[in-house]
């Protein structure tokens, strides 16, 4: 396994990185060139429209993908380089996703479904504790069928908590909920940075989410075409969309 | 508890009816495996404690009548351990409750038991020269006899009477004959009163059959054994014997032809009738065939019934991991590894294979009590009861985990190759384009879109598909096998008992008589027609080939025996020449048109050279027919009989006389009515086989509703979204049900159509794997097989539908027209 010196504050690296699919006879690039450092507790929002790419970042550097070219290191380890063991240690130990569709399981209730992920954790969060972070402890014993969608996406959220990661990667997670339920979710990704230290890398096509983070990437057809710095995020309160 | 594992418990208890038909499906086959192998094993340890126990012969020489002293060269020849003559008879037996003769066997036993010697084994003194009597001590030094008996009831000859008699359980059983009680024989040609002390069983008549029957009838025959010491004077065998049994040292057994070819030599003078080694002995020969008929089965439909689970549960985890790839992608995206999420999908079959393969054992063995119970009706041992096999039962269990697995692996292994991030992805659709069936325009274009929908869903789900075909198949040969089984019995029946035979009673006469006892016979009240029939015992060569057996000599033009070709058709009983066997002329190479030699066992006993002219069939024994006055004249008579049968008419008091006199009658060693044979039959192999048929109909079902459930109602999982935007297009439950009704009775008709040939084949199979010389099973196969197949596949796919319909009823389809994928 390669390892390289990095900056301390340093989570994640992508150094020039290329994904391409092969649908059939057909290969379709997902990725061109995308470089890409990410601090600890940063909060990193990637914005582009449809098939720009984002969810293919956002898979390699959760380990759920592997790039076609190029390298991604995590803490000074090379993830490109992992062999699936290593990932699957990876995603269980650093990781945690949070969906657009929430991909809660459907015949476990809120409680059950933090505990799949506390179950093969090392060091996870008290079930009870992560789902009151995101304030369902009444309704734990509710089954996915019996929640909101912004109900189900906190507990989506709980789960990813409750491993205790570094890195929280959410796609889209406003993105099948209403604006009011989208702005809570927005506040309790915000609090996590700021108040447990996370790094949190969020995906959307709504560029208003932008103005939450501390820097923000614009991809358009699977390359970065903008990164810049917001010194002064706006509270998820303040914005609209 | 993991919360994985609480899942899956929430999945089994939401696949509900589903998991229940597929565990049903195992557990028959798990149950059949069980069932069969604890019944092999019964039968199979009953027979060898009960073999032992009375030491049974491993073979046997029928003779004339041969002087004891004679025998010492027998009891000398190597592989020979010991011997025993015995001297016995047929005899005819009047029970006073009882209006016509019943037959019996009467044998005979030593007049004392041998006690156990204190020190070492059991020797046998058969060895030892003759005794002061000049008779050959041929009492074995050990306590048991060969073909020994086991006392039911009261005990062994006393020294009070010299006329004691043990009857035979079964028979004593039927007329409430107890110890103590008196009964009358006719032996040779005088009737004796005879003083029961006992009753018993012994291992020679485990299957015990009365002269020319096919299922023991205790009703109509028993076995009587008699003091050595009275039957020599009964039968005027002072110190002689027609019998004798033998035992073989172990490496002899396997084949005792050598040592038997050999006694036959040295006892020619004495008149040899027949040389039987212990696998053709009747009730060995029936008992082993059952065995090993179980031993065939208990591999057979255990496959048939666990690969049709196997193929299903492939079907269901196909669909479980499809539902669930977004939980699959999300689990591993969670950090779960390959193996946590394989086993946990493999969990479902293994929770399935080890349901399917409990409820099979406990089945199982509940199955084979209950065979157990009917083979009691047949065999009779001292106990035969059902036991509880450990390994058996494990085994059971883990076949059908294994099968279970088997089933579960292809399904499961989706499971590796999803990507997490592929797996979160919403499936790509299935490919759409045209099916095959659509380059027939002619007939694609009269089809409507209901139809069109039902034959591109078949066609594109090729596997499930497939699936549904082989277990409709398989469960219609189970079913067309069964109901030829019982074609085959009621066909068999016919066949000897009505066509071939057509007399209503037929009497055996000890010895040979002359036309005057036709005439008497004809006398007798109450008969219409009385026919002759002429035994001969006798030796067939061919070459290499010879075979024991007999000729039947009937009259010309005879009426109450009609000998038939394959195709039941009336064959002429030849003036001269022999109307042979199929089986036997199989025996011996022999065609229509060859020569045949045959050297008898009774009158000249000089070799005939005679040709076959006619080939007959029939499915039991080796028959063989010519004309009485041919037959006679080739035995050195100018008009021999041994037997004669007799049609009556049949009016009850006519009947009652004529049962009267045959009582009175001392020739007769036999008499056989042929409508007791035929309840006999009826009442034992009929009613049987309606049972068994009754279980394997029940077994189709479960194969045809659980393959037939499972397809529709994964077929129902899959095309949610379709059958919601068809609501919404405005069709009713029903319209949609019959969509999936449509699909599921093509292919459970198609499967049907390609399991009735196949079980048929099974059928040919059987009759193959139960041909031999006393009993054959043709095939036969009605019309009502074929239409109760169809009828019954098409009778379960319903049954399977109404669950279907109910799941389209309770189905949300508002929730299904919302879902994402």
């Amino acid at each position: 396994m390669s390892t390289t010196a990095s900056d301390n504050n340093e989570l994640l690296k992508l150094e020039p990185v290329d994904k391409t699919f092969r649908m059939g006879e057909v290969a379709v690039e997902a990725l061109r060139d995308v470089s890409l450092e990410v601090d600890k507790a940063e909060f990193l929002v990637m914005v582009g429209p449809s098939g720009s790419g984002k969810s293919t970042i956002l898979n390699i550097i959760g380990g759920l993908d592997s790039p076609t070219a190029g390298r991604v290191w995590y803490c000074g380890r090379e993830l490109s380089a992992f062999s699936a063991a290593e990932l699957t240690r990876y995603r269980r130990d650093s990781v945690g996703f949070v969906f657009q569709f929430y991909n809660l399981v459907a015949n476990l209730s809120a409680r059950e479904n933090v505990m799949v992920s506390t179950e093969i954790s090392n060091d996870p969060m008290d079930v009870t504790e992560a789902l009151g972070l995101v304030e369902l402890e009444e309704r734990m014993d509710h089954f996915p069928a019996q929640m909101s969608g912004g109900e189900q996406q906190r507990v989506a959220i709980a789960r990813a908590l409750a491993k205790n990661p570094d890195l929280l990667l959410c796609d889209e997670p406003t993105g099948a909920l209403d604006f009011a339920t989208g702005k809570r979710v927005l506040r309790l990704l915000v609090d996590l940075k700021q108040n447990l230290g996370k790094t949190v890398i969020l995906i959307t096509h709504n560029g208003a989410i932008a103005q939450i983070a501390d820097r923000v990437i614009r991809l358009r057809s699977g390359q970065v075409v903008e990164i810049h710095a917001n010194p002064q995020p706006v509270p998820p309160e303040e914005i609209t969309w | 508890m993991s919360v994985l594992h609480r899942k899956l418990g929430r999945e089994l208890k939401n696949a509900g009816g589903l998991l229940f038909a597929i565990v049903s499906i195992v557990a028959v086959g798990v149950a059949c495996y069980v069932a069969m192998g604890s019944a092999y094993n019964n039968l199979n340890e009953a027979k060898r404690r009960y073999y032992r126990q009375c030491r049974m012969a491993d073979f046997s020489i029928e003779l004339k009548k041969v002087p004891l002293a004679e025998l010492a060269p027998i009891a000398e020849l190597p592989g020979v351990v010991e011997i025993r003559p015995r001297i016995d008879f047929h005899a005819t037996v009047d029970l006073p409750d009882v209006a016509e003769p019943l037959n019996g066997l009467v044998l005979s036993l030593p007049d004392r038991r041998v006690q156990e010697p204190k020190k070492g084994p059991g020797l046998i003194c058969a060895k030892h020269p003759p005794g002061r009597s000049g008779k050959l001590n041929l009492v074995p030094f050990s306590a048991t006899i060969i073909n020994d008996i086991v006392i039911r009831r009261g005990g062994y000859f006393t020294e009070r009477r010299k006329n004691e008699v043990i009857v035979n359980e079964a028979f004593a059983a039927r007329h409430k004959l107890v110890p103590g009680d008196w009964i009358h024989l006719v032996l040779n040609n005088r009737r004796q009163e005879l003083f029961v002390v006992g009753t018993a069983i012994s291992s020679e008549f485990v299957y015990m059959l009365g002269p020319g029957a096919i299922v023991p009838d205790p009703e109509h025959f028993g076995v009587f054994y008699l003091k050595q010491s009275y039957a020599e004077d009964v039968f005027d065998f002072d110190g002689a014997a027609n019998r004798v049994l033998g035992r073989l040292a172990p490496a002899a057994r396997d084949n005792p032809y050598l040592v038997l070819r050999r006694a036959e030599q040295l006892l020619s003078p004495y008149g040899v009738f027949s040389t039987t080694p212990l696998k053709d002995q009747a009730s060995n020969n029936y008992l082993s065939q059952e065995i090993q008929g179980l031993r065939s089965f208990a591999f057979f439909m255990p496959t048939v019934f666990l690969a049709v689970a196997a193929l299903v549960l492939n079907v269901l985890l196909n669909r479980l991991v499809e539902q669930q790839r977004t939980t699959v992608g999300t689990l591993k995206a969670m950090g779960y590894s390959n193996r946590q999420v394989f086993i946990h999908f493999l969990e479902f079959g293994l929770i399935v294979g080890l349901a399917g393969g409990l409820l099979g054992c406990a089945l199982g063995y509940w199955m084979a009590e209950g065979m157990t119970i009917q083979y009691r009706r047949f065999f009779e041992f001292p106990e035969l009861n059902n036991h509880f096999y450990p390994g058996l039962q494990l085994t059971g269990l883990v076949i059908s985990v294994i099968c279970a697995i088997l089933g579960s692996l292809h399904g499961t292994r989706l499971v590796l190759k999803l990507k997490p991030a592929e797996a979160m992805r919403p499936k790509p659709p299935k490919q759409g384009g045209a099916v095959l069936l659509e380059r027939i325009t002619w007939l694609w274009q009269r089809l409507g879109s209901n139809w069109r929908m039902v034959l591109r869903s078949i066609i594109r789900n090729r596997v499930r598909t497939a699936v549904g075909v082989f277990a409709a198949a398989m469960g219609a040969s189970v079913l067309v096998a069964g109901f030829m089984m019982a074609d085959a019995s009621n066909y068999l029946v016919d066949f000897q008992f009505k066509w071939i035979l057509k007399s209503d009673i037929d009497l055996a006469f000890k010895d040979e008589h002359g036309e005057d006892a036709l005439l008497e016979a004809a006398r007798l009240p109450g008969v219409d027609r009385a026919e002759p029939t002429l035994n001969v015992g006798c030796t067939f060569y061919n070459g290499p080939y010879s075979k024991k057996g007999g000729i039947t000599g009937l009259a010309r033009g005879a009426k109450l025996t009609v000998p038939r070709d394959c195709d039941a058709r009336p064959i002429r009983i030849p003036s001269a020449g022999l109307a042979m066997s199929r089986k036997l002329a199989e025996i011996l190479h022999l065609q229509r048109g060859d020569l045949v030699t045959f050297r008898p066992t009774k009158g000249l006993r000089k070799e005939q050279r005679v040709p076959v002219v006619e080939i007959s069939d029939s499915y039991l024994g080796t028959y063989v027919y010519t004309d009485i006055r041919y037959l006679s004249r080739l035995v050195g008579e100018q008009f021999a009989m041994t037997g004669v049968q007799l049609r009556t008419d049949r009016d009850p008091a006519n009947l009652a006389a004529l049962y009267g006199q045959l009582k009175k009658l001392p020739a007769l060693e036999a008499v056989n009515t042929r409508a007791d044979m035929i309840e006999s039959l009826e009442k034992t192999l009929v009613d049987t086989m309606w049972v068994f048929i009754g279980l394997l109909v029940v077994f189709a079902g479960i194969v045809f509703f659980g393959s037939i459930l499972n397809a529709s109602l994964v077929s129902l999982a899959e095309r949610q979204r379709e059958v919601a935007t068809l609501r919404v297009l405005g069709y009713g439950p029903w319209q949609i049900g019959s969509l999936l009704l449509r699909e599921s009775m093509i292919v459970t008709l198609i499967g049907t159509a390609i399991g009735m040939p196949l079980g048929y084949l099974l059928a040919v199979g059987t009759s193959m794997a139960y041909d031999t010389e006393m009993f054959r099973f043709p095939v036969v196969a009605q019309t009502h097989t074929w239409v109760w197949t169809v009828m019954l596949a098409i009778l379960f796919g319903l049954l399977a539908h109404l669950f279907v319909q109910r799941a389209i009823h309770r189905m949300d389809w508002l929730e299904a027209l919302n879902a994402k994928e």
